[in-house]
């Protein structure tokens, strides 16, 4: 089962990097970096071009699966202001007229440095379900609710044998904030040094499990 | 003498020019490019250089000949040898060097005018041809010079070289090269490579010195007592001590940069009135600490210097007067070089004094005794035109010097790195740095060189410095620094080691005892341990290298009995006996394999002495080919001599089965399936993606906004590219360098095939025999064949619920 109760919310894990919240109809995913591929082609680095689009259909297919009644993106939903390009700008129209539900953007550090959002976009600093806050850094946080953040990136360290020791992308729950992986497929990964009470969620075929603390690094 | 203008340097210091040296002005004269084999030595300078001193002497001060060296540390001492001859037969003339260490007023000045001579290395001279004006300054040029051409061979610092060279051909047809190279197997192809299309009319020079090298052994007093196995073995320290008393400074290389650490405790151990005395030189020191052993060698006031491969190099150390090597020699010219470190005048001999850390080692150091004789070198094989160096290298002649396609391609193929280099090759290579080329359609918007006026061009600013602070193709792996809480540096380690450690625990490293007191972004922060604490002596990474063909085969040859009888033989001849007794032993005529039983189960020990990265492919793929019809796991470990297998049962192979399972059928198939070969790839993308230009070199200090735009993994571009451009030759490169690096894929393919026609000689034995004895004791460092994340990840969550219960 990938459902937690956590902080008294219902919150289902998705293998890909989302949450849902049954509860209340959404979905949420963190860090896309739409555009990034672009971004390096645009500074003379040859890097072929699929992110986006594949993305998106990873977003619409989640849209689909949870039949959510709206989408929040905790930030960084762009990449840098060289990767908006005419094509990713079309693309993007077609998944917002694809999947027909309201979508909000935090704006993550990232989407801060664009102008212009493409396709009449419009971010905001946090956005409220209920008594949970999702905003994108999570320094942002206040001690009295659950909040959902992204901007880490977060990834752990599986010991592996003596010397080897495996990185996985990962859910964190620290304290009262649960912050969400990189959901772009061109993003790297940080490892988060771990603190005593930290949870670790990651995905294992079509599961998220909580990982056991002796696993982790 | 046929010289009269260099005669007044010679008369003033009484010397009389080599034949050697003669030789090769001679040669020069005629207008020749050749390649000069001479041991380490001044002669060889003079040699090179005097033919375009002499040319040139009466000129103005043009620059007329650059030296290349393969190490920056070389730049200063070949200067200070170069501006001899100078100062005496033309002051007017200069020589300078222009390397990654040169400040930045010379460079600038050098940005002006060049002087007569230029001392550099191939990334400053790629970095060079980057500037419009560069052929405008060189047009005086008479002669590249290159140094250590055996250093460069084999490398992509090498192909750099040879395409640099091949766009100097291009612009002055006369242009003459020379390369010095020690002792090489292959001195022909040797200059091949270095001359390409210039190959032709060139000549070969060997200065036969009469420099005898003499491999003397330090014999164990009990040969019953001395380990069978083991790399790091300090049995012998005492006497080692003795030894370094006798002499004036020793110059004592180990193996690994772990085991010159343990030595030098060791050493201090024994002599702690040496504590002023020794010093220490691997790769991972900080260079200032480096330069203090370089310096203390060289005004020989340090008694020994405990080194690794880091000092195998020219620099002239004349005080040294003993070179003790510990541990196996791995190969014939490696240890040749090593004896060439002493006794640097010429005339004078080199002695290396063998230290073996386990008793086969014995054997090892008279086999190198008698293919030295026979004159059986390792050979060094180019590398074969490798995309990321030839795409570096083009984008850099776009921003210098805007070309035509065609013409450039008779370049680059006048090279002997891409002299077969394919019409698909070239064309992804061109749409690589401009376009995208025939992948196009999934490279929306990229460009970079632009076609103008049907030259390839890159004028933008940005990309030019962007390119300019990125050529080279030395990798530096991801380290972390060791720093005193006062900020000065001690060296590097691996993260893999420090993160073993906790706040508070003891280590060693640079020969200092020492505490860790936190460790935090790549930088870990220590201070000197309290008396009596012994720590963890750092340990790095790397892989250990594999025993030379040559070697392997010439120790074959002992242990089969021919040979004169020798110290070393005598004293192992008991262990031999043993072996006899027991088993066979094994020789590279036949194939031994011993089959024994253990409360482990069953052992398959299998000896085809090809070198230890040869042993740790067949031995994964033959367990990989045994497990697939047992359905047992199979533990393998091997060394230089052989690999073992052990599993629970399925290990007893008739011939037929035996034969089976070595076969060279489906060889790389088998091969990338249970070697992880994907995985591995990955890794090696790395450096790939660097040389190529596609992760950028990071400058120290806070990366800018522009900068983080750009950062990625090389993982992640290896995955990006998987998924939406699987045709890039890039990574087809990759999956060949691992197959090459990690497994000396040809050299295995030659072992398979040769295996086919060898004799299998099955042996049950009741013990385990003195050959198997390491194998078995080294178990540890077994690899063990590693599935994907996932199924690892089960696998542990798996155990940790049967713990449970």
């Amino acid at each position: 089962m990938n459902a937690f109760q956590i902080h008294g919310e219902t919150i289902q894990f998705f293998p890909d990097g989302a949450i849902f919240l049954p509860d209340h109809g959404a979905l949420i995913v963190a860090d896309v970096h739409l555009g990034k591929s672009a971004t390096f082609r645009a500074k003379g680095l040859p890097v072929p071009e699929g992110d986006t689009s594949r993305d998106l259909v990873r977003l619409a297919t989640l849209v689909q699966q949870t039949q959510a009644t709206r989408l929040i993106v905790a930030g960084d939903l762009f990449h840098a202001p060289a990767g908006i390009t005419q094509e990713i700008e079309g693309a993007i129209q077609h998944f917002l007229d694809q999947v027909g539900i309201p979508f909000h953007l935090i704006s993550g550090n990232h989407d801060a440095r664009l102008k212009r959002f493409p396709c009449a976009i419009s971010a905001v600093d946090s956005y409220d379900i209920g008594t949970l806050r999702i905003i994108h850094d999570p320094k942002d946080t206040t001690e009295d609710r659950l909040h959902l953040a992204g901007h880490w990136h977060p990834v752990v360290k599986i010991k592996d044998g003596a010397r080897r020791s495996l990185r996985l992308r990962c859910f964190l729950l620290r304290n009262r904030t649960l912050v969400l992986p990189s959901f772009g497929s061109f993003t790297g990964g940080a490892v988060i040094p771990l603190e005593p009470d930290d949870r670790t969620f990651v995905a294992i075929r079509e599961n998220v499990i909580e990982l056991p603390s002796q696993l982790v690094r | 003498m046929r010289f009269p203008k260099l005669q007044p340097f010679f008369n003033a210091r009484g010397w009389k020019p080599f034949p050697f040296q003669k030789e090769t002005w001679t040669a020069y004269h005629e207008g020749k490019s050749g390649l000069l084999h001479a041991p380490t030595g001044q002669g060889k300078t003079l040699a090179v250089y005097m033919g375009p001193l002499s040319e040139t002497l009466d000129q103005p001060n043009h620059c007329s000949v650059l030296w290349l060296t393969p190490l920056r540390a070389l730049a200063a001492d070949t200067l200070r040898a170069l501006r001899e001859p100078l100062a005496e037969l033309a002051p007017h003339l200069q020589a300078e060097a222009r390397t990654g260490d040169t400040s930045a007023a010379i460079r600038a000045k050098l940005r002006k005018k060049l002087p007569h001579t230029l001392v550099t290395t191939p990334e400053s001279l790629s970095l060079m041809l980057t500037h419009a004006d560069f052929p405008e300054k060189l047009s005086s040029l008479r002669c590249v010079i290159v140094d250590e051409w055996h250093e460069l061979l084999g490398t992509k610092r090498g192909v750099q070289a040879e395409l640099c060279l091949a766009r100097l051909r291009a612009w002055f047809p006369g242009l003459k090269i020379w390369g010095l190279s020690a002792t090489l197997g292959n001195l022909t192809e040797a200059r091949q490579t270095l001359l390409g299309t210039a190959f032709e009319n060139s000549v070969e020079v060997t200065a036969d010195l009469k420099k005898p090298i003499i491999i003397d052994t330090l014999i164990p007093k009990e040969i019953d007592r001395f380990p069978w196995s083991g790399h790091l073995g300090t049995r012998l320290a005492p006497q080692v001590a003795k030894e370094v008393e006798k002499a004036k400074t020793t110059l004592l290389f180990t193996n690994t940069r772990s085991q010159t650490e343990i030595w030098y405790q060791e050493l201090l151990e024994l002599r702690p009135e040496w504590k002023d005395l020794l010093a220490m030189h691997h790769g991972s020191l900080d260079p200032t600490e480096r330069a203090i052993a370089e310096q203390g060698l060289r005004d020989g006031s340090l008694k020994c210097v405990i080194a690794t491969s880091s000092l195998d190099l020219g620099v002239d150390f004349s005080p040294v007067d003993q070179v003790i090597q510990i541990g196996s020699p791995k190969g014939i010219a490696r240890l040749l070089q090593r004896a060439g470190r002493a006794g640097h005048q010429p005339g004078k001999s080199s002695r290396i004094l063998g230290v073996p850390t386990h008793a086969l080692e014995l054997v090892e150091f008279a086999a190198a005794r008698d293919a030295m004789r026979a004159r059986h070198i390792e050979a060094r094989p180019p590398l074969e035109k490798p995309v990321d160096v030839l795409v570096q290298h083009l984008v850099t002649c776009a921003i210098g010097q805007p070309f035509p396609a065609d013409e450039m391609r008779r370049e680059i193929q006048s090279s002997h790195a891409y002299r077969n280099l394919t019409d698909e090759e070239w064309h992804w290579s061109l749409g690589f740095i401009s376009n995208g080329g025939a992948a196009l359609a999934a490279y929306p918007r990229y460009q970079k060189a632009q076609v103008i006026d049907g030259r390839y061009t890159i004028a933008d600013k940005r990309l030019i410095l962007q390119h300019r602070m990125s050529i080279g193709t030395i990798i530096s792996d991801a380290t972390v620094s060791i720093r005193f809480a006062n900020g000065s540096t001690l060296g590097t380690v691996e993260e893999s080691f420090i993160s073993r450690l906790k706040p508070g625990s003891p280590l060693v490293f640079g020969g200092r005892h020492l505490v860790l007191v936190r460790f935090h972004q790549r930088t870990a922060t220590v201070k000197p341990a309290p008396k009596n604490i012994k720590g963890h002596v750092a340990v790095w990474g790397g892989q250990r290298m594999p025993l030379s063909t040559e070697l392997a085969h010439a120790l074959a040859l002992r242990l089969k009995g021919k040979g004169d009888p020798t110290p070393e033989m005598k004293a192992v001849q008991p262990i031999l006996d043993i072996q006899k007794k027991w088993s066979r032993l094994p020789d590279d005529d036949s194939l031994l394999v011993e089959h024994t039983r253990s409360r482990e189960g069953e052992h398959l020990f299998i000896y085809p002495f090809a070198g230890r990265l040869v042993h740790e492919g067949v031995a994964a793929l033959v367990a990989y080919r045994i497990s697939r019809f047992s359905g047992e796991s199979i533990q393998t470990t091997h060394n230089d001599y052989g690999f073992s297998l052990n599993a629970r049962r399925g290990l007893f192979l008739g011939e037929e089965q035996l034969r089976e399972v070595l076969t060279e059928e489906n060889l790389l198939d088998d091969l990338i399936e249970c070697m992880h070969t994907a995985e591995l790839a990955r890794r090696q993308f790395r450096e790939i993606a660097r040389v190529s230009g596609l992760i950028l070199q990071q400058p120290p200090g806070r990366p800018t906004q522009s900068q983080r735009e750009l950062q990625s993994s090389a993982s992640l571009l290896f995955e990006v590219l998987q998924r939406y451009d699987s045709e890039n030759l890039l990574l087809e490169q990759s999956r060949r360098e691992i197959l090459e690096r990690q497994l000396e894929l040809t050299r295995l393919t030659h072992v398979l095939h040769a295996l086919q026609k060898r004799p299998i000689l099955f042996v049950e034995t009741q013990h385990l025999s003195p050959m198997a004895f390491p194998l078995w004791a080294d178990r540890l460092q077994a690899i063990l064949v590693a599935a994907d994340a996932t199924t690892r990840l089960e696998a542990m969550l798996k155990e940790l619920n049967k713990a449970a219960g």
